[in-house]
C-alpha cells in the first residue's frame, strides 16, 4: 500500500510539473509537447487507480487531441509576434492573476470535497483490467444508455460544425 | 502499480539507451568545421526560407479534428464489443444490438455527411 | 515487477532481452530488405562484405557512428535530439505487451541456501490486462516523434513531411481501431493471452445454440474476420509509413520528409522505430488472426510439453525440476512457431514495399477515409449481427 502511495504521489508531482511547463513555456509547440506528457501522466495515474480502460482512452483520445493543437499552432505560425505580445502584457498579467484565483478556489474546493468522498465511498478493491472495463461497458449500455446515445449526436453536431466553420470564407482554402 | 511499473522502467530504459548511443556517436563521430552556410537547413541548395510565414492547408486541421471525433466514437465501441458476448449469453442480445444501432446510425450518418460535403477531399 | 529478488531480476532481464532482440532484428531486416529488393528487381544487392553481404550490417553500423554530427543552425536542438529517441519508444512499449510464447511455470527450488518460488513468468516484457487498448494507446504516440523531428529541424520540407505523416497516421488509425473492434467482438476480451488461448484448438463455434466443431481447421481469427484482417494489415502499412504509404518521406517532393536533416545514428534510430512498428504490426496480425504462438494440431500449449518431455528429463539431471525444464523448453518451442509466423509477415511487408507503386496524397486520404473506414464499419456491423444470430439462444 505504501508503494502505491509513493507511485501515486511521484506521478502526481511529475504531472503538476508538466502542467506548469505547459502554461509557462513561451514556445507554443513546446507547450503542446508538455501537454502530451501531462496527458500521459494522467493516463498513468488512472491506470494506477485501477481505471485501466479510462487510462487507455486517455492515451488514445487525448494524445490525438493534442495533435490537433499541434497542427493549429503550426497554422498560427504567422501570429508568433502577437502571441508573444499577449504573454508579456499588462492585460495578460491581469488574466493570469484572475486565473490563479480561480485555480486556488478550485483546489480548495476539490480538497474539501475529496475528504467527503473518502469518508463516504469505500475504496473498492479493483480487479485487474478487463473486469473493470466489463463493468464499465455494462453500466454504459444499460444505465447510461441515453447519455451515451446523446453523446453520439453531440459528436455528429461537432463534426458538422467543424466542416461548416472551415468552409466559411472562400471554401476550404480560405485566405487568412 | 505492479502492472504499470515495468512499462515505466522499459520506457526509461529505452530513453537511456537512446541517449547513451547518441552521446557515444557524438564522441567518436568526425568533427567538421562550423560554417553558417553549411549549417543552414537543407532546402535544395537555395538560401533557406523557413523564417517566412508558413502556409498550411486547413485540411490538416480538419483531418485532425475529425479524427478525434471518430476516434471517440470508435473508442466507445470497445466496451460494447467487450460486453457483447455477455449480453447475448444473458439473453439480451437484441437489446445490446439495438442500443448500439442508433449510435452506429449516427456514426454512419456523420461519415456519409463528411463524404458528401467533400470535406475530406484533397485536390 | 515481482515480489523477491529472483523474480525482479528475471523480469528485468526479460525486458532488456526482448528490447535488445528488437534492436538487433533491425539490421537483419535491413539486410533482408536489401537482398529481397535485389531479388525482386533482378539485381545482386549487397554481396561484397562478408558471406552473402551479411557483414555489410556491421560496416553500416560503424559508418552510422562515425558520421559527422549535424544540427541545423536555426533548429531547436533539444527537440532535434529528442525526436529519434522518442521514435523508438512507442514500438518498443507496444511490442512488450504482446505475448511471444506461453507463460513459463517455475516450480519451487533452492538456491544460495534460500527457498525460492514457485513463479510464473509471462513470455513478454509485461502483462497488461487491457493489452489491445494499451497497444493502441501507445502507438498513437508515434506521430509525435515525427512532429518533433519536423518542427525541431525548422525546415520546410521536414515540417510538411511531419504534417503529412501525422495526418496519414491518424487517418488510418481510425480504420485500424474499427477493425480491431471486430476482433474484440469475436473473442470478447482485451487480453492477448486470452485471444491466443481461444485460437489454440480446432475450429469451434456455436451455430444457433449448437456447438459445431470442424476438426480439420484451426480456430484462427482469420476464418471469422477475413475482411477485418485485410483492413488491419493495410492500415498497419500506413502506420509504419512504408511504401505504398511512404508519402511523409516522398523523395520526389519532400527530399526526405521529416528526417531530411537527420544523418548518422539519429537517422538509424528512426529506422529502428520504423522496423519496430513493422514488428508490432506483424505480431498483432499473428496474435489476432493466425493463432499467435500456437499451431494446432501440431504445437499447442497442451502438446508441446509431450514433445519436449524426453529432453526435459535429460536436462532435469543437471539440476532444477523436470517440470520446470518442460515448461521452459515448450515455451521456447512455441516461441519458435511465433517467430516463424512473424517472419512470414515481415517478409510480406518487404515484398509489398518493392512491388507496389506509391499513392498520390489525395488518393491516400481518400482510401483511408472513404474506403477503408466504411468497409471497417461494415465489417463491425456484419460481425455483430452474425455473432448475434449464431450465438443467441433463439428458442428461449
Amino acid at each position: 500500500m505504501i508503494w502505491e502511495a509513493i507511485g501515486f504521489y511521484s506521478l502526481a508531482i511529475f504531472l503538476i510539473y508538466f502542467a506548469y511547463k505547459t502554461i509557462s513555456a513561451t514556445n507554443p509547440v513546446h507547450s503542446a509537447l508538455y501537454l502530451v506528457l501531462t496527458m500521459m501522466g494522467l493516463a498513468a495515474i488512472f491506470y494506477n487507480l485501477g481505471a485501466h480502460f479510462i487510462a487507455g482512452v486517455q492515451m488514445i483520445v487525448y494524445a490525438g487531441a493534442v495533435m490537433v493543437l499541434f497542427v493549429m499552432v503550426l497554422m498560427l505560425f504567422d501570429l508568433k509576434a502577437e502571441i508573444r505580445a499577449f504573454t508579456r502584457g499588462m492585460f495578460s498579467g491581469l488574466v493570469k492573476v484572475m486565473a490563479a484565483g480561480v485555480l486556488a478556489g478550485l483546489v480548495i474546493g476539490s480538497a474539501k470535497n475529496s475528504v467527503v468522498v473518502v469518508e463516504t465511498g469505500a475504496p473498492g478493491q479493483m480487479q485487474a483490467g478487463v473486469d473493470v472495463s466489463r463493468q464499465l461497458g455494462i453500466l454504459l449500455y444499460t444505465k447510461y444508455l441515453y447519455a451515451f446515445e446523446l453523446l453520439g449526436v453531440l459528436l455528429l453536431v461537432v463534426a458538422v460544425g467543424v466542416v461548416a466553420v472551415s468552409r466559411m470564407k472562400g471554401g476550404t482554402h480560405a485566405q487568412r | 502499480m505492479s502492472q504499470l511499473l515495468p512499462v515505466l522502467v522499459l520506457a526509461l530504459f529505452v530513453i537511456i539507451f537512446g541517449v547513451v548511443l547518441l552521446w557515444f556517436a557524438s564522441l567518436i563521430s568526425e568533427k567538421g568545421r562550423k560554417d553558417p552556410v553549411k549549417d543552414e537547413t537543407y532546402e535544395c541548395g537555395l538560401p533557406s526560407d523557413t523564417s517566412g510565414p508558413t502556409k498550411i492547408s486547413i485540411k490538416f486541421y480538419l483531418t485532425a479534428i475529425l479524427f478525434i471525433l471518430f476516434d471517440i466514437e470508435i473508442i466507445f465501441m470497445f466496451p460494447w464489443a467487450l460486453t457483447y458476448g455477455e449480453f447475448i449469453a444473458a439473453g439480451h442480445g437484441l437489446y445490446i444490438l439495438g442500443a448500439m444501432s442508433f449510435f452506429l446510425a449516427v456514426f454512419i450518418f456523420g461519415l456519409f455527411w463528411e463524404v458528401k460535403s467533400r470535406a475530406l477531399e484533397w485536390e | 515487477m515481482g515480489t523477491d529478488a529472483f523474480e525482479i531480476t528475471v523480469n528485468f532481464l526479460k525486458m532488456v532481452l526482448i528490447f535488445l532482440m528488437m534492436v538487433q532484428i533491425v539490421p537483419l531486416l535491413v539486410w533482408v530488405e536489401r537482398r529481397g529488393s535485389a531479388f525482386i528487381q533482378n539485381r545482386f544487392g549487397p554481396n561484397r562484405v562478408g558471406p552473402l553481404g551479411l557483414t555489410q550490417l556491421l560496416a553500416d553500423a560503424v559508418k552510422f557512428l562515425t558520421k559527422e554530427e549535424f544540427i541545423p543552425a536555426r533548429g531547436y536542438p533539444f527537440l532535434f535530439y529528442a525526436a529519434p529517441v522518442v521514435a523508438m519508444i512507442p514500438a518498443v512499449l507496444a511490442f512488450g505487451a504482446i505475448p511471444l510464447s506461453m507463460p513459463i511455470a517455475v516450480e519451487a527450488f533452492e538456491m544460495f541456501g534460500h527457498q525460492w518460488g514457485p513463479y510464473s513468468f509471462a513470455f513478454q516484457s509485461y502483462e497488461i490486462g487491457i493489452g489491445i487498448v494499451f497497444v493502441l494507446g501507445v502507438s498513437s504516440l508515434a506521430a509525435f516523434s515525427m512532429l518533433m523531428a519536423g518542427y525541431g529541424s525548422n525546415n520546410k520540407f521536414a515540417l510538411y513531411g511531419a504534417l503529412r505523416a501525422s495526418a496519414q497516421t491518424i487517418s488510418y488509425e481510425l480504420a485500424m481501431g474499427l477493425s480491431i473492434v471486430g476482433v474484440i467482438l469475436l473473442f470478447g476480451t482485451f487480453n492477448f493471452l486470452d485471444i491466443v488461448n481461444a485460437q489454440s484448438g480446432p475450429m469451434q463455434f456455436s451455430l444457433l445454440g449448437q456447438q459445431v466443431t470442424l476438426g480439420f481447421l484451426p480456430n484462427w481469427g482469420i476464418f471469422y474476420q477475413p475482411l477485418g484482417a485485410v483492413i488491419l494489415f493495410a492500415a498497419m502499412f500506413a502506420e509504419t509509413n512504408r511504401l505504398p504509404f511512404d508519402l511523409p518521406e516522398a523523395e520526389s517532393e519532400l527530399v526526405a520528409g521529416y528526417h531530411t536533416e537527420y544523418a548518422g545514428f539519429k537517422f538509424n534510430m528512426f529506422f529502428i522505430g520504423e522496423y519496430g512498428h513493422m514488428l508490432v504490426a506483424s505480431a498483432l496480425m499473428v496474435t489476432f488472426y493466425f493463432g499467435g504462438y500456437t499451431l494446432w494440431p501440431f504445437l499447442t500449449p497442451e502438446t508441446a510439453p509431450k514433445l519436449v518431455g524426453g529432453l526435459a528429463q535429460w536436462m532435469g539431471g543437471f539440476g532444477f525440476n523436470v517440470n520446470t525444464w518442460t515448461s521452459v523448453l515448450s515455451a521456447f518451442l512455441l516461441h519458435g512457431v511465433f517467430v516463424l509466423k512473424l517472419a512470414l509477415f515481415l517478409w510480406i511487408f518487404i515484398w509489398v514495399r518493392w512491388t507496389l507503386p506509391r499513392f498520390r496524397y489525395d488518393q491516400l486520404m481518400d482510401l483511408g477515409w472513404r474506403k477503408m473506414l466504411p468497409w471497417a464499419l461494415f465489417n463491425t456491423i456484419l460481425t455483430a449481427v452474425v455473432i448475434l444470430i449464431m450465438r443467441n439462444n433463439w428458442s428461449a
